[in-house]
């Protein structure tokens, strides 16, 4: 009972250190003194502010549809690129390939960054959304390969054959058999790539050039500036939608989990009745 | 029509890295029989189940489909179609998708595709299955959906690969006389792969026997469990009891120190053979009366029978099936028909052994 109470209390520590520096942010959000320091009064302006930079909003939309480009791009490019790995017959020649993308997983953003500038300064490719999408579709493809290869190989290969038995061509076999089983891991993967996007800091900050700009990036450059209440709200409205992603996606499982459920129970009905 | 051959190896190896799994097989496949692939796992039956469907290539020698090479035709252009050991259906496709999939490959009108799936799932039995999920099937049930697959697509010769082997008994035996009923209603050639001799007994018209990548023997059920050709197919097939003799001259053959008649012959004077008695050709009787005394060792009751283990004087066991119970420890006479006797030559191949057959036969 009392280790129960001991563990209770361990967990609820780890979740204020977690949360009370974003709720500290969020409530003085609210504050119209216009600083950090101590909270005067209670006011919107804040948020007003950031609907009135028209800049600042526009960077906005511009991260998500560099995140939404290029993890699309990604995951296209990424799930061929499993599937070109699980088909690959010599073991070694797969093992070679898959070191390969894990590398790209494990070596730091900076890295991937700096070499990305020099890349495409030597190849004259001026810094703008383009490069940055460029580099973000780099950066990506390699998670969505880890997303797909493991929902591949718990594929039954037996399948493959039925397929081609059946008749289908190689593409047939593509479309009909193996996208339909690894759709969950494409899935995964296309989201891990685009919150991967969305908060990539280091990566962009290299590659961007003038008049584009993504919202780290941004947020960065502002808070060195000195901290202003409107970076509390923009927070705060993101903190907002992450929450409505999570609450959304909980939803979403949960209304296909009762669907599964619900004809397993019509279908133990169905049985009682035959019997 | 009949006796039309659809499919022949010439001369087919298989060689994966360093393994010869297939060594020099040649043989034909006639149009509307049911063929078996006996034999213990890694003797390469799956292997030829694998070439004639395509998913695999020959290392050397030529498969002829219809008299045409088709070593180089991919899976999808051959008109062969498998059920596979674990069933492979596709998990995200109800049962009626799962057998309309070659249909719809084959771009067929919606209303032919309804139709011969109807139909085809009424010759497995399992009619209004149609919106069934396939995990809400049972073992049984997706066995006949695969079958049903398989069957849509009309091909000239079904394949199964060990498709009982998941099942239970009850279940297993049912299916051995759905499937040879079907396959005599539908008049197509069926290859069934199995490890199992009492299936391949039951089932076929011909069996291969095979092991370590040869074709040991092939004929009918019966041939090739009352003349098997050698030691591994008398003991893969059936129970026997094998002991070594000489071959004193035609029909006349000696073991355990005694002289039998016998109906077997073309052999050399005094050569070393092995002689096959079958457990349920050996009747108990007195020690006076039988060909051979024994004494009873153990016995176990099998339901159908008793199987008595007995030793003779020289050490041989002897196992006998019968539905009489003997007593443990007593000393009985085994009596045998000259025809009951076997004869086997050590390492004579299958073509020797029909030749010499024919020879003593036609005398």
């Amino acid at each position: 009972m009392k280790k129960k109470k001991w563990s209770n209390l361990y967990l609820f520590l780890v979740f204020i250190f977690l949360y009370v520096p974003i709720f500290y942010l969020i409530f003085y959000s609210f504050n119209a003194g216009g600083t950090m320091n101590d909270f005067t009064g209670f006011t919107l302006s804040n948020y007003q502010t950031v609907f009135d930079d028209a800049r600042l909003i526009g960077i906005v939309l511009n991260t998500f549809m560099l995140a939404f480009l290029s993890s699309l791009i990604a995951t296209t490019i990424g799930t061929f690129g499993a599937m070109g790995i699980y088909f690959t017959k010599r073991r070694r020649t797969r093992n070679a390939l898959l070191s390969l993308n894990n590398i790209l997983m494990v070596s730091p953003d900076v890295i991937i960054g700096a070499s990305f500038l020099i890349f495409f300064t030597f190849l004259g490719i001026s810094l703008n959304f383009f490069s940055v999408l460029l580099s973000h579709i780099a950066f990506s493809i390699p998670i969505v390969v880890l997303m797909v290869l493991p929902k591949l190989n718990e594929m039954n290969a037996s399948l493959l054959d039925a397929a081609r038995d059946l008749g289908a061509s190689t593409f047939g076999v593509i479309w009909k058999v193996i996208l339909p089983f690894i759709t969950p891991g494409v899935i995964a993967g296309y989201f891990m790539a685009f919150t991967y996007s969305l908060d990539d800091f280091a990566v962009t900050f290299f590659v961007t050039g003038n008049g584009f700009s993504t919202l780290s990036v941004e947020i960065y450059s502002r808070a060195r500036q000195g901290i202003s209440l409107e970076i509390n709200a923009l927070s705060a409205l993101i903190f907002l939608f992450s929450i409505c992603l999570v609450i959304g996606y909980y939803f979403i499982s949960k209304d296909n989990l009762t669907k599964k459920q619900k004809r397993r129970l019509r279908q133990q009905s169905e049985a009682r009745e035959i019997l | 029509m009949a006796n039309q051959t659809i499919i022949a190896f010439e001369n087919v190896s298989k060689q994966y890295d360093e393994d010869l799994v297939l060594k020099d097989i040649n043989f034909e496949i006639e149009q509307g029989k049911f063929y078996t692939l006996l034999g213990p796992s890694g003797c390469g039956k799956t292997t030829i189940l694998r070439l004639i469907a395509g998913f695999t290539e020959a290392t050397q020698g030529n498969i002829y489909f219809e008299k045409k090479r088709i070593n180089d035709i991919p899976a999808n252009k051959r008109k062969v179609n498998t059920v596979f050991q674990d069933y492979a259906l596709f998990p995200h496709l109800n049962v009626f998708e799962n057998v309309a999939f070659g249909l719809r490959i084959k771009k067929m009108s919606k209303q032919a595709i309804a139709i011969k799936v109807k139909e085809v799932l009424r010759l497995v039995q399992l009619d209004c299955f149609e919106d069934r999920e396939i995990s809400e099937m049972s073992g049984g049930q997706r066995q006949r959906v695969a079958i049903a697959r398989a069957l849509a697509n009309e091909p000239d010769v079904l394949l199964l690969d060990e498709p009982l082997s998941a099942l239970d008994l009850k279940l297993r035996t049912n299916m051995q006389y759905e499937l040879r009923e079907l396959q005599q209603r539908l008049g197509i050639t069926f290859i069934f792969v199995t490890h199992d001799q009492e299936e391949a007994l039951a089932m076929s018209d011909e069996i291969f026997v095979m092991n370590a990548g040869q074709v040991i023997q092939s004929g009918t059920p019966v041939d090739i469990y009352d003349e098997p050709i050698n030691r591994f197919v008398a003991d893969f097939i059936g129970e026997s009891n094998i002991v070594e003799g000489n071959m004193l001259a035609d029909n006349q053959v000696e073991f355990v120190g005694q002289s039998f008649e016998c109906v077997d012959g073309g052999m050399r004077r005094n050569e070393p053979v092995e002689v096959v008695l079958r457990p349920e050709d050996l009747t108990i009787t007195s020690p006076e009366r039988g060909k051979l005394v024994v004494e009873v060792d153990t016995q176990l009751f099998r339901g159908v029978h008793y199987e008595i283990i007995c030793y003779d004087q020289a050490g041989n066991e002897w196992m006998v099936h019968s539905t009489k119970k003997a007593k443990v420890g007593s000393k009985v006479g085994l009596f045998f028909e000259p025809e009951d006797i076997h004869v086997m030559r050590f390492n004579e191949t299958e073509e020797e052994f029909d030749a010499r057959l024919e020879s003593y036969e036609e005398e």
